[in-house]
């Protein structure tokens, strides 16, 4: 049994944000063992106030570098809810494809450079240059063609501008769309070499289990990252639905001492929102081809071993690129052509969720009869994981203990299950930060 | 094809100077033989920019280099070091000389890049540019689009 660890990690590595771990065992007993999140506020809810329904997604989409594009999807939804707008066929579609690459996107970034290291050994990405040369240059290759998919349709990956209310801006021809096919077509050996590299990673991914409950939007035609309704799935399998317009009965967010960020929890004292919880809720409606990856993965509903949020997130990317081969298909087929961005009937409140990488996210605004913003609500994610985080923690280190686990063999199991999390914080600054030698 | 690209936060402050002199590029259609490109916190997508076709890239970051508030200067990557401990590659650890680094050596090919470098006054968070740095986006543009044109 492990007597004594003293563990602070302050700031977690490859994460999109700031998180500490902190951990006090004493004589074998668990003194201390948190979470924390000291990220400060940001204030965007305040920042779209007084905005033209116009200007809100593009103001929201800076929420998220990484998740610019589902932020914006669930801004202008929650936004066409408000306003009485229905779109077309064709937007939808359009949408769907859009989600999909960044998801593929945000995933491959996940999978390669934030957890493979964990998974080699290495401590970070910057060693695998020289010793998998072909592996890294293989997660370039997939983040490239991802971020191409996503301007096409986006107009560009990060901070789209194409989605506004209505509809889109534009849309891209039938020659891109064809294009884009073809260059999604010559990813399929690199989408095969992944599955691979991650089966022969599996036996490092460690083996732990706590069930929670998962809650993805879901609904009856497919996969539902872009829209559903919001379900929850107990560890039994038992499921709910719940209309979007109620997301605040499900998230029922409140405060802790050790977080700024705000936790949530609905039937069960935590939940978890994000691949693994897509996937318990939504499997049965996952492409052929990505069932079978689940299959070579080991993996079924209810899966209640967050490590494995990253084997998920490998059956999505293969899940994406399939439903976007349909996509695409059904587009060339009933053509792509401009349409008038659908005008708004009404001025009201209105909620808007989307799947974005890391889970559900809600988007809720207010518009006056002119059009203008005067009360917006976001939940993001990462957010609604932290309780769920935590939980994990309290299971995971007594189990550790007992296993006799070394100090750093548990900072390192408990690295490695917040960064499975794929948890995106907030966003930090980009500056460069040199000295000239010339 | 030439590209003029812009990094940054675009609600860390200054930090964002990168991203609003391409908005300000695009707002007032000044693209002329090269694309502006917004490429928010994301710079692991310069990849998707690295190709034969690539001929020059401009681009435009915050960056600390113990001037005064608001001073450029363009320099090559070679001619820097980087004072950024990073451990991974996250859109938050990564920088583009990181990501610079990576390509290289998973063997992409480099085209001739310029940083444009700013110096920044506050990293705090705030949708707004100090005045700083704010006064002089036209100036910044113009400096980046003639710069751009004179390399090769």
């Amino acid at each position: 049994m492990t007597v004594n660890a003293h563990i602070h990690v302050h700031h977690l590595t490859r994460v999109e944000g700031h998180g500490n771990i902190v951990v006090n065992v004493n004589n074998g007993k668990v003194e201390k063992c948190e979470w924390q999140v000291p990220e400060a506020p940001r204030f965007f809810e305040a920042m779209v106030r007084g905005r033209h329904y116009s200007e809100v997604a593009r103001i929201t989409s800076r929420i998220c570098g990484i998740c610019s594009v589902g932020h914006t999807l669930a801004s202008v939804k929650a936004s066409e809810t408000a306003l009485g707008i229905t779109v077309t066929p064709q937007t939808i579609k359009l949408r769907e494809l859009l989600k999909h690459a960044e998801n593929f996107d945000s995933h491959v970034l996940h999978v390669y450079m934030l957890v493979a290291p964990d998974l080699l050994g290495a401590p970070s990405v910057f060693p695998l240059v020289k010793t998998h040369g072909d592996v890294v240059a293989r997660a370039l290759r997939l983040k490239r063609a991802a971020h191409e998919w996503g301007s096409l349709i986006g107009g560009r990956t990060t901070h789209p501008t194409t989605p506004v209310p209505g509809g889109f801006a534009s849309v891209p021809t039938h020659a891109e769309l064809k294009a884009l096919k073809e260059k999604l077509l010559s990813l399929a050996p690199d989408l095969t070499a992944t599955l691979e590299t991650v089966l022969a990673l599996a036996p490092n991914i460690p083996a732990f289990d706590r069930k929670t409950e998962y809650i993805a939007l879901s609904n009856d035609q497919n996969y539902g990252l872009y829209d559903g309704v919001v379900q929850s799935t107990l560890p039994d399998g038992m499921k709910q639905r719940y209309p979007v317009a109620d997301y605040r009965k499900v998230t029922n967010e409140y405060v802790v001492p050790q977080s700024t960020a705000k936790y949530a929890k609905n039937k069960l004292p935590s939940y978890a929102a994000g691949a693994l919880a897509r996937f318990n809720n939504n499997f049965e409606r996952l492409t052929p081809e990505a069932k079978g990856v689940a299959a070579k993965l080991g993996m079924k509903p209810v899966c209640g071993n967050p490590y494995l949020n990253t084997a998920a997130q490998v059956v999505e990317i293969v899940e994406s690129f399939y439903d976007s081969l349909r996509i695409i298909d059904e587009l060339l087929t009933t053509g792509v052509k401009h349409e008038e961005l659908v005008k708004p009937t009404k001025f009201a409140t209105g909620a808007g969720a989307t799947e974005v990488p890391r889970g559900i996210l809600f988007h809720e605004y207010t518009y006056d009869q002119d059009g203008m913003c005067t009360a917006g609500n976001c939940i993001i994610p990462t957010n609604q994981n932290h309780a769920n985080i935590q939980g994990d923690f309290d299971k995971l280190v007594p189990e550790l203990i007992a296993k006799n686990a070394t100090e750093k063999q548990m900072e390192l199991a408990l690295e490695m299950l917040v960064r499975a999390y794929d948890p995106c914080i907030s966003c930090s600054t980009h500056y460069l930060d040199v000295t000239f030698v010339r | 094809m030439r590209y003029l690209m812009g990094l940054g936060n675009y609600t860390a402050g200054d930090d964002a100077i990168g991203v609003r002199v391409i908005e300000y590029i695009a707002e007032h259609n000044l693209e002329d033989g090269f694309r502006a490109i917004d490429m928010g916190a994301n710079s692991l997508n310069l990849v998707a920019y690295l190709d034969p076709d690539t001929t020059a890239i401009l681009a435009i970051d915050a960056t600390k280099m113990g001037e005064a508030p608001g001073e450029v200067a363009f320099f090559t990557p070679n001619e820097v070091q980087s004072h950024k401990e990073l451990r991974g590659l996250s859109t938050h650890e990564g920088d583009l000389l990181t990501v610079l680094e990576i390509a290289k050596q998973a063997g992409y090919p480099i085209p001739p890049i310029v940083i444009m470098g700013i110096e920044p006054k506050s990293l705090q968070p705030s949708m707004d540019l100090t005045p700083e740095l704010g006064k002089k986006i036209k100036h910044y543009s113009e400096l980046a689009i003639s710069h751009l044109k004179t390399m090769p």
